[in-house]
């Protein structure tokens, strides 16, 4: 076993499923989605992309690509949050909460690629 | 092929198999290299990955702890700190430039959190930059940087380029002058330091140079052997072994570039010559053949070192060896072969001085250390008509020369100068022919790149004789001075000389007709003809009755205000007109409908 296979497998496997506690739900619904949630989606996203810094295969750029559309996206749907709580006088409308949420779909689906790549990845070493 | 794309389409699929698969092989070679330098890119990223990591995990917790802390407002009421705010705190705190307690001041439990956070944050960074930094001073990266920045800038080099293996004080030369004909060159060299001298050069146009081993085709690929603007490879290390690899790349890769390689001794030149067809220059049996004709005709090997030495050269001054006699010769090295089998061949009677054990093929030979009392003096040196100072020491030859000059000061004195430093030295002791091994080889090798024309010249002009080489000498003084001017090649074909066309078919072109100032045709150009080749015959210095044939090509030495001139006369028919008849001919169309001439 390889500490740092586990490691990385975490981090790609918890940056999918936090960011999919934080999308499920009503999406229009601000009380179904924690933002607590939503930060560590970014933060343990953010780790993720950095554990695929300098990978020189190919799956391993392809693993950085969609490492960086997930943080994309997510930095995006965390500005979006503080913009609508801080700056925004009608708060977190449902159409706000639906724009947060949408972005947060859209790193989600780069982040289940993610995982398909780490699944590719380790069957074909078991074959190999 | 007027259709540019048309000639696009030849060029790319016209090109033959074999060359197809060679421009495949040095592609390879430099792509390999290139992976080198991503590889080291790669390393530092992953170098990173910690230092990151730890700097993102602080700022989260310390974050998430500030959110979770319930504060109050100045009213006393509850108020939970958002995302924003922690975040915004904590990114002012960590990067200690402190802003203070927002949006309202603290309570106890924030102000114990964001104490502790303070540390954490402030190591982060501290941790993060420190390792950024240290990684931005590694010199591996450093150098992977500089070998993509060098990678880039050759492949976007448009014009024809030269690729100089080993800038020493040869290749410094050698740019020098390649710089000053507008010709665009890359250096590669084994020594960085050599590589950062390139930026302290005046050169006026941008010179590519990279540090790294010139017997790696790699680095050679990276440089530009497989770009198909390179037109020639110069090597000019002081390594022949390195030259020979440089010449084995340059044969196998790009065998279609001419190769011009600097060798010290004639195996490693038999060596190189296995490959291809590889110019090669050794300073020594060049200095020889220099010597030879300066025995035969002084006025020659005047007229070829001023011409070799390139725009700006000052006319060097005509020597006058003596032509019998009995000459001695220290040190029986590379340079004391190469001299005493030159110098024996033009029938001169030669005395060797060489402190090892004599040497087979020699004869006359006095064995002893020539600095030592009493070599010198029984290699009888009253009787000598000249003396070489020709061992691989700068200060053994300085005394040589001083010694042998106390015992006969008639001597005519020939020397070697082996480093840069010494040659303010040699300049004070007046040396009759010095040797510098470097700016023999810079010259020659200028004298073959310049233009092929120069090169024909300087090598049929020493059989014209010594008399017709001082009159070339003493009319290209009185056209440029003591300093020479440029030098530069015209072709008379329609797409280069528009105007001559109808005037060359005519039969009665006199080149003397065509060197007159274009502003007033009574005074004659600031130029001189040194060349016309015609096919594959070359008539040299013609003079101005020489009757000119389209598809000539000419060789001009002179000021660049006539060069400017001459290209007016080429160009513009008018200017012509002018020079050629006497005739004012209109220029514009109007005009010259409205005085009635018709275009020649």
């Amino acid at each position: 076993m390889n500490l740092e296979k586990v490691v990385f497998g975490f981090f790609v496997v918890l940056a999918a499923t936090l960011n999919f506690g934080f999308f499920i739900g009503d999406i229009s619904d601000p009380t179904l989605h924690n933002p607590y949630e939503l930060f560590a989606a970014v933060v343990v996203n953010l780790i993720a992309t950095v554990l695929k810094f300098g990978d020189r295969t190919q799956i391993g750029a392809v693993h950085l690509a969609t490492s960086l559309v997930a943080d994309l996206q997510l930095i995006g749907a965390a500005l979006m949050f503080g913009y609508a709580t801080y700056v925004s006088t009608a708060g977190m409308t449902a159409a706000w909460t639906a724009s947060v949420v949408s972005l947060s779909g859209g790193a989600l689906l780069a982040n289940i690629v993610s995982v398909v790549l780490l699944v590719i990845e380790t069957v074909s070493f078991h074959r190999g | 092929m007027g259709n540019p794309l048309l000639a696009f389409w030849t060029r790319i699929f016209d090109t033959d198999d074999d060359e197809r698969r060679l421009r495949r092989a040095s592609v390879r070679v430099a792509a390999a290299s290139a992976a080198k330098a991503s590889a080291t890119v790669f390393l530092i990223l992953r170098r990173m990955r910690a230092p990151l990591i730890v700097l993102i995990a602080i700022f989260a917790v310390s974050v998430l702890g500030l959110t979770l802390i319930p504060g109050e407002d100045p009213e006393g009421r509850p108020h939970e700190m958002g995302f924003f705010d922690a975040f915004y705190i904590m990114s002012y705190t960590a990067t200690t430039i402190g802003f203070g307690e927002l949006p309202y001041p603290f309570t106890y439990n924030q102000r114990m959190w964001v104490t502790i956070s303070i540390y954490l944050t402030v190591v982060g960074w501290a941790y993060a930059i420190g390792s950024l930094l240290a990684l931005l001073q590694d010199r591996s990266f450093r150098s992977a940087l500089a070998l993509q920045r060098f990678t880039r800038k050759v492949a976007r080099l448009g014009e024809p380029f030269v690729l100089v293996a080993g800038y020493g004080r040869a290749g410094e030369l050698l740019g020098h002058s390649m710089d000053a004909l507008g010709r665009r060159f890359v250096v590669l060299d084994n020594a960085a330091e050599r590589i950062d001298g390139l930026e302290l050069e005046s050169y006026h146009a941008d010179v590519p140079g990279l540090a790294a081993d010139v017997r790696d085709p790699g680095h050679l690929g990276v440089a530009g052997l497989g770009h198909a603007s390179c037109e020639a490879v110069v090597a000019l290390t002081d390594d022949d072994e390195a030259n020979l690899a440089v010449v084995m790349s340059a044969a196998l890769l790009r065998p279609d570039v001419p190769v011009i390689a600097r060798a010290t001794s004639r195996a490693m030149a038999d060596r190189m010559r296995a490959f291809g067809r590889p110019s090669v220059v050794n300073p020594f049996d060049v200095f020889g053949d220099h010597l030879r004709l300066a025995l035969r005709t002084p006025a020659a090997y005047q007229l070829l070192t001023w011409l070799e030495s390139g725009p700006g050269a000052a006319l060097p001054s005509r020597g006058s060896p003596p032509r019998s006699g009995r000459w001695v010769v220290c040190g029986y090295g590379r340079l004391g072969r190469e001299l005493t089998a030159d110098l024996r061949r033009e029938g001169l009677a030669v005395t060797v001085i060489e402190s090892r054990p004599v040497v087979a093929d020699a004869e006359d030979v006095v064995v002893g250390d020539p600095s030592q009392p009493g070599v010198l003096e029984r290699a009888d040196l009253e009787g000598a008509v000249g003396f070489v100072a020709g061992t691989d020491n700068d200060t053994t030859n300085l005394s040589l020369v001083a010694a042998a000059r106390r015992i006969n000061p008639s001597l005519f004195v020939a020397a070697r100068q082996n480093r840069p430093a010494s040659g303010p030295l040699f300049g004070a002791m007046e040396i009759d022919a010095l040797l510098v091994p470097t700016e023999v080889v810079a010259h020659e090798i200028y004298a073959q790149l310049s233009t092929p024309l120069l090169w024909r010249f300087l090598r049929e002009m020493p059989a014209k004789g010594d008399d017709w080489a001082a009159e070339l000498v003493a009319r290209l003084s009185d056209v440029c001075g003591s300093h020479l001017q440029a030098l530069w090649k015209e072709r008379l074909t329609p797409q280069e000389a528009p105007a001559l066309s109808a005037w060359l078919d005519s039969g009665t072109a006199r080149l003397g007709d065509l060197l007159r100032n274009p502003e007033n045709r009574d005074e004659s150009l600031h130029a001189v003809p040194l060349l016309v080749l015609r096919g594959d015959e070359a008539t040299l210095a013609p003079g101005s009755d020489f009757v000119l044939a389209p598809g000539d090509e000419l060789l001009f030495a002179g000021w660049p205000a006539a060069r400017r001139a001459l290209g007016t006369i080429l160009q513009i028919d008018a200017a012509r007109e002018y020079v050629v008849t006497g005739r004012r001919v209109p220029t514009s169309w109007i005009w010259r409908r409205l005085t009635g001439t018709r275009a020649a």
